[in-house]
């Protein structure tokens, strides 16, 4: 059975290399962790496939999943794909509207639905889902009473499997041999922020394709262990999880159920992990809470260890220089005394790649897991080309989103979208040939190219910065584009900024900002330099803070195109206040309420001048109204560096 | 209704505080395998029959059959013995212990492990400790509690604490459960999945169960049949959708129109 160009195919590869020898897959049940050998899973996947085939399932026919991460959604999915089917995952928090739209749309024959709660939900759409012939659950709690022969349990399929296994010993074999890399191997329904969902279509070489690119850039070994709990409708589970799982036989282990992930993390812990950017920071979080509630003597430890961690992980992964033995005795010390209880109790002692994706994470928590002695990475992908592009080994900057792996290609378009190209790339949406169109570009050499819809910058190592959606980028009077919201969000991450408003488009020639120091931090900072102030206003139109502010401007101008930079900024003389209207009560900015109060500043960045008195009218919490009169200085970014 | 699935007869009990007669001449039975409600408004008698079923406060008229044998009689833990087990509506556990603990102690009436073996823990203990352990885990799994098994009760929330009192009656290995408001204080979606529970209890292990509750809504969904208690005394029983109609349980909880 040669090439192994099938999930399926690349099963029964590793059963016939790993038999009963090797464990493939454990889950914790009734508070034990219960192993599944190759031979297990593959047992598993033989007889639900022929039990399907039973049923009348056909080659190209779509199936539909609906569960949590268990081991029988693996075995659904590679059942379905051996008998040349099609799974399509369904997230299980879907309402019965949604799950009837996806079944409906992908012309399901059967659906997999995990339990009472996801069987309840199709009968409620029974009778607007007429091609649907069966739906199989595979934990029964609920439904021994259901009186329904629609729905069809695993052992009763497994056991129609078995009987057609005697009829037909090398039906199944036969069936996965028919199999090849240009068949659909799984849909996967984008959850579409507007409009409704579209179903991507993905081959097995894809999956396969994004499996040997992610090995090439951070490789998973057979001996490692992961924790399946990203939702398996997702791609990234389906290839970073199951393909990884058959490509290279690493083990996948199941948490007990949702709520005991974290527990379950501590028990096993993983080698490879990926979480989103909300939840590095809710760790990090808990962290914190949790020492401030501990003993005296780990209060201690925590603080005098903590700096020694930061001092390190500057030294090693942000100036690159070598760590002094004695630094490094100190950090062993640490890691001993610290790091690594505080490791154990993540479950991050054995991890050795730790991504985060979604949104772009805070610096201060990349320092603060970096201290502890766990680097985190970002990954970037998306549904239709999988991993885009990710940080490889040491080499993770706090701007990028990282390289593209081996074989995977990123280019920016003209209007500074990120096309994506590589054996990854969909085949396109399920019946919709239009957004099809949209998305997908052949260029002269016959690439394929994804067009993500994503606004981006690459720099001059090759690292990608994701700016945001092409369409919330805004164009400057010279035709040029830039981000508000990268450039705001980067500013933010220093401790030294509070808010920051930029401000720019078709009448402006240039990218100017609004920038309001955090008043403590900067306080802090003065005191600890000797820099003598008084009030806010004082402190703000310091030199030493505008150099402070500045440097902080520079590093986020560093990651842009020239074009897209912040050429000039005041520091403002007071807070934005939402009581004044300028904020919203959760802290977002009146973008056209504060054009309009700061107009002079802003016009004075747009002029020559380096100073504008402002007066600006002042409403105290207690109701007066006053005056506040003040000289803002304007400073101008350096210019001549930017060559290009 | 043939006399010999009559799981509980309760026959005219009446109870008295002082001068306040709590419960008046209360009878009716419960078939096996019967979720039987009982509700009325507040103070109506239904925690103090409740109460009399085992034995906390003895009825001073009246009997109480149960597999036709009289309880009146009987100490509440050798009613416990018999199979009958309940919940409580300020929850009754052990808040210094875990989920786990709580359920495995209230294994104790099924062990025979002595204190010896308990100490040597080998052979028979350690066979029994397993065993019952796993009983445990089957209802940790039923009622979903994987997350907080090892949690300390006291560090729970209300609702899932009532899931675990629900738990510890459970591993009892009861055939008659009584449940005391298993809803109160909960929020919507806690009451559906307590609900949810009750039915798959209910279904799966076949036990009679006596539900007093509150909440008319979801007490006229899963009960087989109603009984109405106002001031003591019964005003009404039959199938939910006939108590629903009734009048003198209208009245009595909406108060009578020409009152």
């Amino acid at each position: 059975m040669n090439p192994l160009d099938t999930l399926p195919k690349n099963l029964i590869a590793a059963w016939q290399k790993y038999g009963n020898k090797k464990i493939a897959m454990r889950q914790k049940e009734m508070g034990i962790w219960r192993s599944y050998t190759w031979q297990d899973s593959c047992q598993q996947v033989r007889q639900l496939s022929l039990g399907l085939m039973r049923l009348g399932m056909g080659r190209g026919d779509k199936v539909c999943i609906i569960g949590d991460n268990d081991p029988q959604y693996f075995w659904a999915q590679l059942a379905i794909q051996s008998g040349g089917g099609v799974a399509v995952g369904i997230f299980t928090d879907s309402a019965p509207q949604e799950i009837q739209y996806i079944v409906d749309h992908s012309d399901a024959a059967f659906v997999f639905a995990k339990d009472q709660e996801q069987c309840d939900k199709l009968l409620e759409i029974r009778a607007q889902v007429p091609k649907v012939k069966r739906v199989i659950y595979w934990d029964d709690k609920g439904l021994w009473n259901y009186q329904e022969a629609w729905l069809v349990g695993f052992d009763e399929l497994r056991s129609l499997g078995r009987s057609l296994d005697e009829e037909q010993p090398h039906l199944f074999e036969h069936s996965v041999e028919q199999g090849h890399g240009d068949e659909l191997a799984i849909f996967c329904y984008t959850s579409g922020t507007t409009g409704l969902p579209k179903g991507a279509m993905i081959t097995h070489r894809n999956l396969l394709a994004g499996c040997d690119s992610a090995q090439l850039a951070d490789p998973r070994l057979e001996s490692d262990e992961y924790l399946s709990f990203l939702p398996p409708a997702w791609i990234t589970e389906n290839v970073l999880g199951l393909t990884v799982h058959l490509r290279v036989g690493m083990v996948v282990n199941f948490p007990e159920s949702p709520e005991t992930v974290q527990e379950n993390i501590r028990e096993l812990t993983p080698h490879a992990m990926l979480f989103s950017a909300r939840l590095w920071e809710n760790m990090m979080g808990l962290v914190q809470v949790k020492i401030a509630e501990t003993s005296r003597v780990n209060r201690l430890l925590y603080k005098i260890f903590m700096p020694v961690g930061y001092k390190v992980a500057s030294l090693r992964y942000e100036q690159r220089k070598a760590v002094n033995p004695p630094w490094r005795l100190l950090y062993a010390l640490g890691d001993f005394a610290l790091f690594h209880p505080l490791r154990d109790k993540l479950g991050l002692t054995r991890v050795k790649s730790a991504y985060s994706s979604g949104a772009a994470l805070n610096p201060d928590v990349i320092r603060f897991f970096r201290a502890v002695g766990v680097n985190i990475k970002q990954l970037y992908g998306s549904t239709e080309a999988q991993v885009h592009t990710l940080h490889v080994k040491d080499d993770v900057r706090f701007e990028t989103v990282g390289v593209p792996p081996p074989g995977q290609y990123v280019k920016i378009a003209e209007d500074s979208e990120i096309l994506v190209s590589g054996g990854t790339v969909f085949q396109g949406y399920y019946k919709n040939p239009e957004a099809t169109e949209k998305a997908l570009r052949v260029d002269e050499d016959g690439r394929r190219w994804f067009c993500t819809g994503d606004a981006g910058h690459l720099d001059a190592d090759g690292h990608l910065i994701y700016l945001d959606r092409v369409k919330e980028m805004i164009t400057l009077a010279s035709g040029e584009k830039y981000s508000p919201q990268f450039l705001e969000g980067q500013l933010k991450f220093s401790p030294y900024i509070r808010d920051v408003m930029t401000v720019g488009g078709k009448e402006r020639a240039y990218v100017a900002a609004l920038i309001n120091m955090d008043f403590e931090n900067v306080g802090r900072w003065a005191e600890k330099r000797g820099v003598p102030y008084t009030t806010f206003v004082d402190l703000s139109q310091k030199p030493e803070v505008y150099d402070l502010i500045r440097r902080d401007v520079e590093r986020v101008n560093r990651a842009l195109p020239p074009a897209a930079r912040i050429r000039k900024f005041v520091l403002l003389h007071k807070e934005f206040d939402a009581d004044e209207g300028e904020l919203t009560r959760t802290r977002k900015l009146r973008r056209n309420l504060l054009l309009e109060r700061y107009q002079d500043m802003i016009s004075a960045m747009y002029g020559d001048g380096d100073s504008v008195n402002v007066r600006a009218a002042v409403k105290y919490r207690d109701g007066r109204e006053g005056v506040v009169e003040t000289t803002v200085r304007v400073a101008a970014m350096q210019t001549e560096e930017t060559g290009t | 209704m043939s006399a010999d699935n009559i799981h509980l007869n309760v026959e005219g009990i009446s109870l008295s505080f002082g001068g306040i007669l709590a419960l008046n001449d209360i009878s009716f039975k419960a078939r096996e395998g019967q979720i039987l409600a009982i509700i009325g408004p507040n103070g109506a008698g239904k925690t103090s029959l409740l109460n009399c079923l085992n034995n906390f406060y003895h009825a001073e008229r009246g009997k109480i059959l149960y597999n036709r044998r009289d309880l009146t009689k009987l100490p509440p833990y050798q009613i416990a013995k018999l199979g009958v087990a309940r919940t409580f509506q300020h929850t009754a556990l052990y808040t210094g212990l875990s989920t786990l603990d709580n359920l495995m102690a209230a294994r104790h009436i099924h062990m025979r492990a002595g204190l010896l073996d308990s100490m040597i823990y080998y052979g028979r203990a350690r066979r029994e400790d397993i065993a019952h352990r796993q009983v445990v885990e089957e209802i940790i799994d039923f009622l979903e509690m994987e997350h907080i098994r090892k949690t300390v009760v006291g560090a729970l929330p209300h609702g899932l604490r009532k899931r675990v009192d629900l738990g510890r009656a459970l591993a009892m290995e009861p055939k008659l459960l009584l449940l005391d408001e298993p809803m109160t204080g909960m929020n919507l979606e806690e009451k559906e999945d307590m609900a949810r529970f009750i039915l798959d209890i209910h279904d799966r292990r076949g036990l009679t169960i006596l539900l007093i509750e509150h909440d008319m809504g979801l007490v006229m969904d899963i009960a087989d049949r109603v009984i109405v208690l106002d001031f003591g005394t019964k005003i009404a029983e039959g199938a939910p959708g006939e108590i629903q109609r009734n009048e003198a349980v209208i009245n009595a909880y909406l108060g009578k129109v020409d009152a």
